[in-house]
């Protein structure tokens, strides 16, 4: 699995930072650091709902849409990522996905 | 191959002076650079009067190529006479060379000149004249690719007189320190603030001269192309891009939406770093064939901010760059490497960043305000606007 977080202007304004260095430490922390991939990218076209990070390559698994968590034709997209809600959104959606 | 010359030069204040008492005095007429220091008798304005004047007056009239000895009586005869003192005058130094490193230096008063030629400090050989009963100096400048000619004020061997250094700062020792602390890659302006601020270490942060030391550097032409922004119409980003790769030299760009343009037009994967080794500036990218991607409006905020500091001339900042974030690998290119530079500047407005401090009109004053201090700097500056 591939998690690319946005390093656009806006969603470095907003914090990209303190979520690429949250994902880093949960992917140590969970141990997945052979399952998953992480990578920056610049904007996703989802600048308004920043910070925003990418997921792919993931299989056919099931996932529960939300407003933070939406299905796109590439695999997620995730929206207002933050450094305080970002291990929620890995523990409720991403961690599953590698079931 | 084409050479270019390009010229730096750093000062300091006597402490507690507004003004500086030495002034340096730049033109470029043709092929033709010349580059005056000038060091007025005393320090404060009467200093700072005198060496304007004299360095003006001989900057004009050398890059128009009037003989040296004319020039020196007209200086003579034209700066007031000092009512304590009653004597006129102000010592200097000219350079006045060609592109293809051809001319000459002339020297009065001023501590001899230090030619840096591979990798070392040495001296010109140098020949006396008596204009109007004043000796004078003369050299043959036969520069090369890479050599530098640095000229000073007293205010270099005079540091640390009386404090730490009992005698001042021996030339041959500051030539020592140069040896050290010089390498071929820096420019004029970094090679004279490598001096600048090592004197200003030994006066202790309070020089008790004006100190002025500047350089003229001959160095390979290298153009750099810069795209910033995507067009205003989609229709034109093909011939936008064709116009960018067109050109010789390195190609930058910055901004995430024309990384993209770029990457798609170049059949190339954009693959942005996750590493921040500054964490207020975003990440940079890398697109096969491109010398450095960014991204736009925060990394050129702080260029900006860069440039300010570097085009200073009592800035003592080193001059060169070794960090490895997007605005200082950028400040190392356009500041350090590049003498001639071409902007492409996309004017498509960025609906996401509307309102907030990043927008376009944000970032068009930026490259506007960058292209000015690149001009201070000495580079050629072309902008085009889609």
């Amino acid at each position: 699995m591939v998690i690319k977080v946005c390093v656009g202007s806006s969603c470095h304004l907003k914090g990209s930072y303190e979520v690429v260095e949250a994902f880093k430490s949960l992917v140590k922390k969970y141990n997945v650091q052979d399952r998953i991939e992480l990578q920056a990218s610049f904007c996703l076209g989802n600048c308004l709902q920043g910070v925003s990070a990418a997921v792919e390559d993931f299989g056919d698994a099931e996932v529960q849409e939300s407003e933070q968590v939406k299905r796109t034709e590439a695999g997620l997209l995730l929206s207002h990522l933050k450094s305080d809600n970002t291990e929620k959104v890995f523990v409720d959606t991403i961690l599953p996905l590698l079931k | 191959m084409e050479l270019c010359l390009e010229t730096g030069y750093t000062s300091l204040n006597h402490i507690g002076e507004e003004l500086c008492g030495d002034h340096v005095e730049c033109s470029t007429n043709g092929d033709y650079t010349t580059l005056v220091l000038a060091d007025g008798l005393g320090s404060g304005v009467k200093a700072s009067i005198l060496s304007t004047l004299t360095s003006k007056i001989l900057c004009t009239m050398v890059s128009n190529d009037i003989d040296i000895t004319e020039c020196v009586s007209t200086i003579i005869r034209t700066l007031p006479v000092c009512k304590e003192r009653g004597v006129a005058y102000s010592t200097f130094s000219v350079i006045h060379v060609n592109k293809q490193g051809h001319g000459y230096l002339f020297e009065f008063d001023n501590p001899e000149a230090i030619y840096y030629h591979n990798g070392q400090a040495v001296d010109f050989e140098r020949e006396e004249l008596n204009v109007c009963g004043n000796q004078v100096f003369k050299s043959e400048l036969n520069l090369v690719d890479g050599d530098i000619v640095m000229v000073m004020s007293d205010g270099t061997i005079h540091a640390g007189i009386g404090m730490i250094l009992n005698f001042g700062w021996p030339r041959e020792k500051i030539k020592e320190y140069l040896d050290h602390h010089l390498n071929h890659k820096m420019s004029a302006r970094a090679a004279a603030c490598v001096l600048a601020s090592a004197c200003n270490e030994i006066y202790e942060g309070q020089p008790s001269d004006d100190t002025t030391v500047a350089a003229v550097r001959i160095r390979q032409r290298l153009d750099v192309n810069v795209m910033v922004g995507p067009p205003v119409n989609k229709e034109q980003d093909q011939e936008h891009v064709a116009r960018y790769m067109e050109g010789p030299g390195l190609k930058v760009v910055c901004g995430g939406t024309s990384s993209n343009i770029l990457a798609r037009y170049l059949h190339k994967h954009l693959r942005p770093s996750l590493d921040y080794p500054d964490h207020e500036i975003p990440p940079i990218a890398y697109i096969d064939g491109i010398d450095l991607v960014t991204e736009g409006v925060i990394t050129l905020r702080r260029l900006l901010e860069l440039s300010d500091k570097y085009v200073s001339i009592s800035d003592l900042t080193p001059k060169y760059y070794d960090k490895e974030d997007g605005a200082s690998l950028l400040a190392d290119i356009l500041f350090e490497r590049s003498t001639h530079v071409h902007f492409f500047v996309g004017q498509s407005v960025n609906t996401a960043h509307t309102g907030l401090e990043i927008d376009t009109t944000m970032k068009l004053k930026l490259v506007e305000r960058l292209a000015a201090n690149l001009r201070l700097m000495g580079k050629e500056v072309t902008l085009l606007y889609d």
